[in-house]
């Protein structure tokens, strides 16, 4: 059944590149609209059927997971990627511009889907470089000197990243003589003395996911990168594309039991504070909207990785629950910034004031998601934060419960800080004409917005029915 | 792993640490957009050079060649993108050096 996903898609990449062209550019963007919502179908489904249809069309060779943490992967995948496509349809005028667009999303959708559901290490590496090299491609679709810097960057920090993660492969395969996560998972559960190898190979495997989710002080590539992309673009690298190509790998290492040893536990919560504290820092400075966007992207990882830090059960729910929310968040802001830009062509923060007034939609929206993702009650970012923040002080870190808590009013300061240049206020010279962005804009930003009010209203009822069972390991 | 095969594999790590060592070094020391590439080629060396070796200490060579066959083509499409982008920062700035791709701080 996932395997259909992967399928499906690559299907979809080689049937609307054959002849004729002209008819399959003009059905593209459907066709992957369609696949999308086919998969958003797929995750609903019980799970009785999936067990069923994955019998039918799984093959022993490519052995797949479908456990809850996979669903709600492919769940954020297709909700971002339908949001990014629709933002991509009124973003991207030209007719074969939006084709290319199409493709290479679906390409990305292919690496995403085969990450999310892959049993061993180096299957990872293969889908995480497939979704790399549709990345890169994207950034420089506008083809100007800040989308190739930005790139390039991305570039560079990556191969470093993916050296570094095939070295730990290296070490561990050396050590351990298997790569399937089964392998590790009895590996690390049943030795006493975990030899330095092995331990070695886990550390570099991680510092590549650590490059590769932009935790500081490996950040550097990533406001650069979110930055200079276009705007579609942005909202897929934000919501999904480093969270899954990072952060799940890290989670999915955390559940196997591998982050056993206490200094790796230290590790990921001394990085995951210094990523939230230095990110927020330098989200309050930006002047641009989506640099200050892609800062406070940094600052939230932080708070995925410190409560993976925690070790426990309810350390992992935390961080998933909080990456899920995140992918909501971050793409209805990156999508409130390009209703922006797409009527008012810039992104200076200095230049703007009182558009809610004009765009009420869009302001409404958006003061939805920050607050939201400060954290502010009842709206489903609290109840991360506060699952995170209970995770931590349970497993007796109460200093950094503290720091979360703490930094969560940093969290609110720069983003009431976006509010009031831009949305709040008096409506500044000059913009006496400005419109609301179209639908295409509007449609996705208020189902995001709905759904984390949504969650938040209904967290009590998923809480025992969803939350926990998440962060138990089972296929 | 017994004694002659374990030093064998730590003689060899040095070697692949040299070899990592030097890639990195070309990636930190250079200018040049072409040179930085070639870099990141001889890191992915070494540590394909590394799997393979892992492979024959644990007698797991089959899984290591076929990782080692994917891991070749994979590098290869990823470095075709980058060499793209070297292409179109040529074309556009006219230069291939690092200096074309400082704007953006903070």
């Amino acid at each position: 059944m996932t395997l259909l996903l992967i399928i499906f898609f690559l299907a979809a990449v080689l049937i609307i590149n054959l002849p004729p062209k002209a008819f399959f550019k003009k059905i593209a963007f459907w066709l992957a609209l369609f696949l999308l919502l086919l998969q958003l179908v797929f995750v609903f489904l019980p799970r009785s059927l999936w067990t069923g249809l994955n019998t039918l069309c799984s093959s022993n060779n490519f052995s797949m997971v479908q456990d809850s943490l996979s669903m709600v992967m492919l769940l954020s995948i297709a909700i971002v990627g339908l949001v990014a496509l629709l933002v991509a349809k009124a973003h991207i005028k030209s007719e074969n511009k939006l084709f290319n667009f199409v493709c290479l999303l679906l390409l990305c959708c292919i690496g995403m889907n085969g990450m999310v559901v892959v049993t061993d290490l180096f299957t990872l590496y293969l889908f995480l470089e497939i979704v790399a090299a549709a990345v890169y491609i994207m950034i420089v679709f506008e083809k100007n000197q800040n989308a190739y810097e930005g790139a390039f960057k991305y570039f560079i920090l990556s191969a470093i990243a993916t050296t570094l993660m095939l070295a730990g492969v290296g070490l561990t395969l050396s050590t351990v003589g298997a790569l399937s996560f089964t392998a590790l998972q009895i590996y690390f559960a049943n030795t006493a003395q975990i030899s330095a190898g092995a331990t070695i190979g886990v550390l570099l495997f991680m510092a590549g996911l650590f490059i590769k989710s932009g935790l500081v002080p490996f950040h550097g590539w990533l406001p650069d990168a979110y930055q200079a992309a276009p705007n579609p673009v942005s909202i897929l690298l934000a919501g999904i594309v480093t969270k899954s190509s990072g952060v799940y790998a890290l989670v999915r290492l955390g559940m196997l039991g591998v982050l056993v040893p206490e200094s790796l536990k230290t590790l990921l919560l001394a990085f995951g504070a210094a990523t939230i504290l230095i990110g927020a820092l330098a989200a309050l400075w930006q002047k641009d909207f989506k640099r200050m966007l892609a800062y406070s992207s940094i600052s939230q990882v932080g708070y995925i990785v410190l409560s993976l830090g925690a070790g426990t059960l309810l350390g992992y729910a935390g961080a998933i629950f909080h990456m899920f929310n995140h992918a909501i968040l971050k793409s209805l802001l990156f999508v409130n910034s390009a209703a922006v830009e797409s009527r008012t062509g810039t992104r200076d923060m200095d230049a703007m004031g009182g558009f809610a007034a004009k765009m009420p939609w869009t302001g409404a929206t958006s003061v939805i998601g920050a607050l939201s993702i400060s954290g502010i009650p009842p709206f489903s970012g609290f109840w991360s934060k506060l699952v995170i923040v209970i995770a931590l002080w349970k497993a007796g870190l109460h200093y950094y419960a503290a720091f979360a808590i703490l930094a969560s009013l940093l969290t609110l300061s720069y983003m009431l800080y976006m509010q009031r240049k831009v949305f709040f206020g008096k409506l500044i010279e000059g913009y006496d004409d400005l419109r609301e962005a179209g639908f295409l804009y509007i449609l996705p930003s208020v189902i995001l917005a709905l759904i984390t009010i949504g969650l938040g209203i209904g967290f009590p009822f998923i809480v025992g029915t969803m939350l926990m069972p998440v962060a138990i390991f089972n296929w | 792993m017994n004694g002659d095969l374990n030093q064998l594999f730590g003689l060899f790590l040095l070697f692949l640490s040299l070899l990592l060592i030097a890639g990195v070094y070309l990636i930190t020391a250079t200018r040049n957009l072409i040179r930085i590439l070639i870099g990141m080629e001889i890191m992915t060396k070494a540590v394909t050079l590394l799997i393979i070796a892992a492979g024959y200490v644990t007698a797991n060579i089959a899984l290591a060649q076929s990782i080692v066959i994917t891991l070749i083509i994979v590098e290869v499409v990823v470095l075709l993108v980058g060499a793209g982008i070297v292409v179109g920062v040529f074309m556009l700035t006219g230069d291939i050096s690092v200096k074309a791709l400082k704007n953006m701080r903070g």
